[in-house]
């Protein structure tokens, strides 16, 4: 039973995130429209950031915590400002931004990899490699560590679409850009605060997982995927729908590699096959987004 | 494919005789319905338009003009009625169906394919006429090629017809609206239509680029080709129609000629708040 | 007739060449040629259909591993794998391109690359019959007639199969199919307004580039003589994307360029950056997109109008 319990919350801590990248996407989509392939390679260039702060330079881990995610922001801000703007401002086709940020997956996979070389390179967890044993209820104080912060981010999140007034104009340019720009609401700000904001989550995606898998130059684009079929599982419009997709594709994806008859290489089609299903037949995801209510 | 100019048919229309002869009845729509959710849009419309005439449709805003010419453009599928082109029914055919048996349709709000030059656009019109099995694209080059040839020759006629002469490599970005508005008459001409629909063609123009519109659309009337005109513009279409039909709340409430439409009662108060735009028609 | 003339020269110096170049040369000569085919059909597909779609690389691959399979595994004589072989790349190409071609924009992106990745998953979960991770190897472009067409002469074939390629989609491009396309690309409801069937364009579209590309596919398996999933996988993919963008997305002598560079630059700078060439390809392709974004024959375009309009 207890076996039965540890994967579970093993397939919670993946599927958070996952939900984390899923959400990074969805701060920049939002007001945006543009979808943000570079978002796997932020949250790499953030591992790699946890392995010299932590791991090299051995700075305690709310320090070097804090030294990456600032950093990240910058990352983020200075990408919108010179690979997004540009374009947006001069009218050119949606599809551009899109290549443009395709083109600085590419870079930062590059600078990275002559950086700091082929090799995975280790972080150090938050709380150490123990194992929490309450109960019924067991894992790794990792996995507990990643669902408690992820439920901290997504209560933020939520709090701050919901509630504040600078995430009711997110939503706001996310519905009408032109309307909320008729309305005094600054696009620009909006815009980089939703890029950089978008930064931090993927740094700490990046930084929450790497402790499991390491940090490696190649760990961008499968992370990426997953966090996109995520938020297409739960549906692109809500900050929920990117939790929910996260979950439900961890669990479909650990529960099938545990107990279904497959090899465990085709285990890692599952995602794969969900996006395409979803895409196929259910492109709006599960949760419907705000604007559809009538 | 038709190897006499447009400009020759043009002529020969304009020369030929005036003399009554009932036109036949091209297009029917009969008990035509359009319900969204609880509401109403469209109910119970009989409407034909006939080869050679010009029918105009009018009605205050929300009367149900635009879902009417959308369902019988093919982008909408009617709730219930029928729609019967030149004897056949059309059961709620998609928009590239409906072009292909020759009704033809103008945007509103311009929509040219931005990657082409004029001329292209046009050439773009002229599908249903040049398009063959795919197949034969990479055999019978020769005659593809000769096809190609000859489309580029009447798209240049119609580019001319409707006076865009000077822009014909032009990038359709490069136009103004109204000139855009031309274009796409000249696109829409280019599939030599029996059946052409005109979304509120007036809306946008100048005085003079009305002007020139109104020529164009007689023109093409006198052609034998069937026009079905939605506009706003009172003055305009009052002009320009041979036949009108109100619409008010999705319902029609008067047919006949622009001067029995000016007299009839229901049409006034439909428009009693529009006492100016009356007066101007 | 001047057209064709012009190809019959071009194969011919394309050939002669075949035969002047060194066996390193010529595995980099063939290796450009194929990538060249590969750009000009994913050309039409993303510059001209407008379909942003990561599958190209994916149907080189499929047409290359069916080569293999068919001629070693299911033991068919050659021209009969050939037949087999571009049969089942339009097949495939058409049961993909039926549900592919009903999603728009990014989310075509999205279904085209997880199609790519599961590929790779199926490649490497396949046992004998794809050789698993390793791949397979270890074999030769059997004989017909008892001859049998190696060396300069398979690069022949090369030569031949890329003109075919080029002169398939300059026929089609410049025929009231290419408008269509463009129509569809540019605005598909207007299209649909001049009587072009948007979903069947694009499916063709679709299956024709697709199918073109698991021709040359079937054509590289005897290049390397081995086949395995690192080659297909979504680098490559990426690579293509960036050739016909920084070539030039749309025109034909955009992708040629576009491929020529991007082949040939990882040699020219390797002195310089070793490996890492791909961080080259991608700040070309960031500085198209924001400066350039027709791409260097854009810039040439450019060139050539102010030599015109100079005194």
């Amino acid at each position: 039973m207890r076996d039965f319990v540890e994967l579970i919350v093993g397939a919670m801590a993946s599927g958070c995130v996952y939900a984390l990248v899923a959400l990074s996407y969805l701060l920049i989509t939002r007001p945006t429209g543009v979808i943000n392939f570079a978002v796997g390679e932020w949250s790499m260039v953030a591992a790699f950031g946890g392995f010299l702060a932590l791991s090299r330079y051995e700075l305690p881990y709310p320090v070097g915590m804090a030294i990456v995610i600032a950093a990240m922001l910058v990352v983020g801000w200075l990408t919108e400002r010179f690979a997004v703007r540009p374009l947006v401002e001069r009218g050119a086709p949606a599809l551009a931004p899109i290549l443009a940020l395709l083109g600085m997956l590419v870079v930062f996979r590059e600078i990275v990899s002559v950086g700091m070389g082929p090799d995975p390179q280790p972080v150090p967890p938050m709380f150490g490699y123990g194992r929490l044993e309450l109960g019924l209820v067991a894992g790794s104080y990792q996995s507990f560590t990643i669902i408690v912060v992820t439920a901290l981010v997504f209560g933020s999140a939520w709090y701050f679409f919901e509630r504040t007034l600078a995430g009711r104009s997110f939503e706001a340019v996310a519905i009408d850009r032109r309307a909320a720009a008729l309305m005094g609401i600054n696009l620009r700000r909006v815009t980089a605060l939703a890029f950089a904001a978008s930064a931090a989550v993927a740094a700490l995606a990046g930084l929450l997982v790497s402790p499991n898998v390491s940090a490696h130059y190649m760990m961008g684009l499968p992370l990426a995927i997953q966090g996109f079929t995520a938020l297409v599982i739960g549906g692109v419009g809500r900050v929920e729908g990117a939790l929910l997709g996260g979950l439900i594709l961890a669990f479909a994806e650990q529960f099938t590699v545990r107990y279904a008859p497959i090899p465990p290489g085709l285990a890692q089609g599952v995602p794969l096959v969900l996006l395409i299903l979803f895409l196929l037949l259910r492109p709006t995801g599960l949760l419907r987004a705000r604007e559809s209510r009538a | 494919m038709n190897t006499r100019t447009f400009a020759h048919r043009l002529d020969q229309a304009q020369r030929a005789d005036t003399a009554e002869v009932p036109a036949a009845e091209l297009l029917i729509v009969k008990g035509l319905c359009k319900q969204f959710g609880g509401l109403q849009a469209v109910a119970e419309l009989d409407l034909d338009v006939r080869v050679g005439e010009i029918l105009g449709v009018i009605g205050p805003n929300g009367a149900g003009k635009s879902t009417t010419f959308n369902m019988i453009a093919g982008a909408l599928a009617p709730s219930a009625g029928t729609l019967t082109f030149d004897g056949e029914l059309l059961a709620g055919l998609p928009a590239h169906a409906m072009a292909a048996r020759g009704i033809m349709r103008t945007f509103q709000h311009n929509k040219p394919f931005t990657s082409m030059s004029v001329r292209e656009n046009v050439m773009v019109g002229m599908h249903r006429r040049i398009k063959g099995p795919l197949w034969r694209v990479w055999v019978a080059s020769a005659s593809t090629v000769r096809a190609e040839r000859a489309a580029a020759q009447r798209a240049d006629e119609l580019v001319e017809f409707v006076g865009l002469a000077a822009w014909r490599d032009a990038d359709v970005a490069t136009l103004s609206f109204g000139q855009g508005r031309l274009l796409e008459i000249a696109r829409a001409l280019a599939a030599e239509p029996r059946l052409i629909l005109f979304d509120e063609p007036a809306a946008g123009l100048t005085p003079s680029e009305c002007e020139r519109l109104s020529i164009i659309i007689r023109q093409i009337a006198s052609q034998g080709i069937a026009v079905l005109l939605i506009e706003h513009d009172m003055r305009f279409l009052m002009a320009l129609a041979d036949r009108v039909a109100v619409l008010n709340f999705g319902r029609k409430i008067a047919q006949g000629t622009p001067a029995q439409i000016r007299a009839d009662d229901a049409v006034v108060k439909a428009y009693l708040g529009d006492l100016g735009a009356m007066a101007d028609a | 007739m001047k057209a064709l003339a012009g190809f019959a020269l071009t194969a011919l110096v394309l050939s002669a060449l075949a035969f002047m170049l060194g066996s390193y040369q010529t595995d980099v000569y063939r290796k450009l040629l194929l990538w060249v085919t590969l750009a000009l059909s994913y050309n039409f597909l993303f510059g001209i259909a407008g379909q942003v779609a990561f599958s190209h690389f994916t149907f080189y691959g499929i047409g290359a591993y069916a080569m293999v399979i068919l001629l070693f595994q299911v033991g068919l004589p050659l021209p009969l794998a050939i037949l087999a072989g571009i049969g089942l790349c339009v097949l495939l190409a058409l049961v993909v391109a039926i549900p592919a071609t009903r999603l728009e924009g990014f989310y075509l992106a999205l279904a085209t690359l997880a199609f790519a990745q599961l590929f790779i998953v199926v490649l490497n979960e396949g046992g004998t019959v794809t050789g698993a991770a390793g791949g397979l190897a270890n074999y030769r472009l059997p004989e017909v007639f008892g001859m049998r067409v190696t060396g300069p002469w398979y690069t022949v074939v090369i030569v031949l199969l890329l003109l075919g390629t080029l002169a398939s989609l300059w026929r089609l491009d410049r025929s009231w199919f290419g408008r269509a396309c463009r129509a569809v690309r540019d605005d598909p409801q207007a299209a649909q307004a001049m009587g072009i069937n948007v979903t069947a364009t694009r499916i063709a579209a679709y299956t024709i580039t697709s199918a073109m590309a698991g021709v040359a596919g079937m054509v590289y398996a005897f290049v390397d003589n081995t086949v395995n999933p690192p080659i297909f996988g979504l680098e490559n993919s990426f690579l293509l994307l960036f050739m016909v963008i920084v070539g030039g997305s749309g025109r034909h002598a955009g992708a040629i360029v576009g491929a020529v560079l991007l082949y040939l630059l990882p040699f020219v700078l390797s002195p310089l950056i070793g490996h890492h060439h791909a961080l080259v390809f991608g700040l070309f392709m960031v500085a198209v997109v924001l400066f350039q974004p027709k791409g260097v024959i854009g810039i040439w375009d450019g060139w050539m109008a102010k030599r015109r309009t100079a005194p």
